[in-house]
């Protein structure tokens, strides 16, 4: 359980990251919070010959909010999403997503920008960033270049991420959800605190008139966490509650949307089935939490 | 059966320097030395338990500039000029105990040991940010801890009764 040896290097810059990274591409390891590649480096599974430490890279940790966009830098800490004001008025779901990842030790560690480039299928970040339509902003030698998020993700672990690529932050626009009407979710089926999710559900949802008694919705989106090998988006499910008020209907409409979208794969503890079944419900759970948030 | 470990060439190493329990530290170290065993292996700090050593069980958690983490999941290179804080920086003049140890004393909330002083330090970062949590807080703040003893019930009442001594204000010999 001690990881082999490796060559440490510390870079002060991004400049200087994307060089190192550019001449040693896949004979380099990235470490950002090092929650889940400690535990790589630890059962050696990962052996890399170079470790990138970036953990001293301020210019890739904090929060903005400007002109209707958000900017989460890489290096943030869950703990420091968790608990930041500005993101929990402009988009609550990912303070929401932040504090539900393991415990406190893990969550002063662990990274906004190695979520994203871990891309587990059951990763917070990764499903709330495609419900959202978040961005993904990557930088090399060549410069900087803008990945949508459900574009991002290809497959189990797998993303757009070049070798020489180095995540620096993620944005999301968030001017389709005015707080004062809109409400978000972030739902998940979780046994213990260390391990991963079952399935998530990640729903944002906007109204016409929070006085009303029951407001129309005019927006709503919906994102699940491994209930598939990437961030799985349902439109059939946004569909089948925007124009109308949110009824039991619908919210039957979404499940079965969800059941029919689901292509989870089986494991130990959670056999296919049960997690189609799962993310159906946790589904119908968020849109009908956001859309009570929604309502004021 | 043995694992050939042997390193091809000579092994890198870093020099660091950092604060460990209020005493400055210099070292030279290899990159892939985690904290946890650059804290109890040579720095000879042996209440940073050595568990899991993957992340896991939080027995080697230890307070890095004041906030909680896993010391086998941050390399010892990585901890160059920070301030560590193990359980045994947590006891006053004469080795007293501190009021969160002497809870946990009072309160059984430990059988075998081997996890208390994870808990007792994460305790200590759960009770800054929370003087007074309710047990829902306590079972978040405590959730990066295992336990395969106590049941976890008699850990929460410790915590519970660490925050009344914090109340109190003079409790112990520590600085709770």
């Amino acid at each position: 359980m001690k990881p082999a040896q490796f060559e440490y290097h510390r870079p002060d810059t991004v400049q200087e990251a994307v060089e190192l990274l550019d001449e040693m591409e896949h004979r380099a390891e990235l470490m950002a919070g090092n929650q889940s590649l400690g535990i790589m480096l630890s059962t050696r599974l990962a052996t890399p010959e170079n470790v990138i430490d970036i953990n001293r890279l301020d210019a890739l940790s904090g929060i903005e909010v400007a002109d209707d966009r958000v900017r989460v830098g890489a290096m943030t800490r869950h703990r420091e999403i968790e608990r930041s004001d500005a993101l929990g008025r402009a988009v609550p779901m990912l303070p929401e997503a932040a504090e539900q990842i393991a415990g406190p030790a893990v969550r002063n560690r662990g990274t906004f920008g190695g979520s994203i480039g871990e891309a587990d299928p059951a990763g917070n970040y990764p499903c709330a960033m495609a419900a959202l339509d978040g961005t993904i902003h990557l930088r090399s030698v060549d410069g900087e270049r803008e990945v949508p998020a459900d574009e991002f993700f290809i497959a189990h672990m797998f993303t757009e991420l070049e070798e020489n690529e180095l995540i620096v932050g993620g944005s999301v626009d968030c001017s389709p959800w005015p707080s004062e009407r809109s409400g978000m979710a972030f739902d998940e089926l979780k046994r213990a605190a260390q391990t991963w999710p079952t399935v998530s559900a990640a729903a944002a949802v906007r109204v016409d008139d929070p006085g009303a008694g029951d407001p129309t919705v005019e927006e709503a989106r919906l994102a699940l966490a491994n209930a598939a090998d990437v961030p799985l988006g349902v439109p059939d499910a946004e569909d089948a509650v925007e124009g109308e008020p949110l009824s039991e209907g619908s919210l039957e409409a979404v499940a079965e949307a969800t059941m029919a979208a689901a292509d989870p794969e089986d494991e130990m503890h959670a056999d296919a089935e049960f997690k189609t079944e799962a993310a159906a419900e946790y589904a119908r759970r968020a849109i009908r939490t956001a859309y009570e948030r929604a309502s004021g | 059966m043995s694992v050939d470990d042997t390193p091809q060439t000579e092994p890198p190493t870093e020099e660091i320097s950092l604060t460990v329990n209020g005493e400055t530290v210099s070292a030279e170290v290899e990159p892939r030395l985690k904290l946890s065993d650059f804290l109890r292996r040579e720095q000879g700090l042996r209440g940073v338990r050595v568990g899991c050593e993957h992340g896991v069980c939080g027995a080697c958690t230890v307070l890095v500039d004041g906030k909680g983490v896993k010391s086998c999941l941050m390399l010892a290179v990585q901890a160059d000029g920070s301030e560590i804080t193990t359980v045994e920086g947590l006891t006053g003049d004469g080795g007293a105990l501190h009021p969160i140890q002497e809870a946990f004393h009072e309160t059984h909330a430990l059988q075998c040991g081997f996890c208390t002083s994870g808990f007792v330090v994460a305790t200590k970062e759960l009770l800054e940010e929370n003087p007074d949590p309710d047990r829902d807080a306590i079972e978040h703040g405590l959730a990066d801890n295992v336990c395969r003893c106590t049941g976890y019930q008699n850990i929460y009442e410790a915590v519970e009764r660490a925050a009344d001594y914090a109340d109190e204000g003079s409790h112990g010999g520590g600085d709770g």
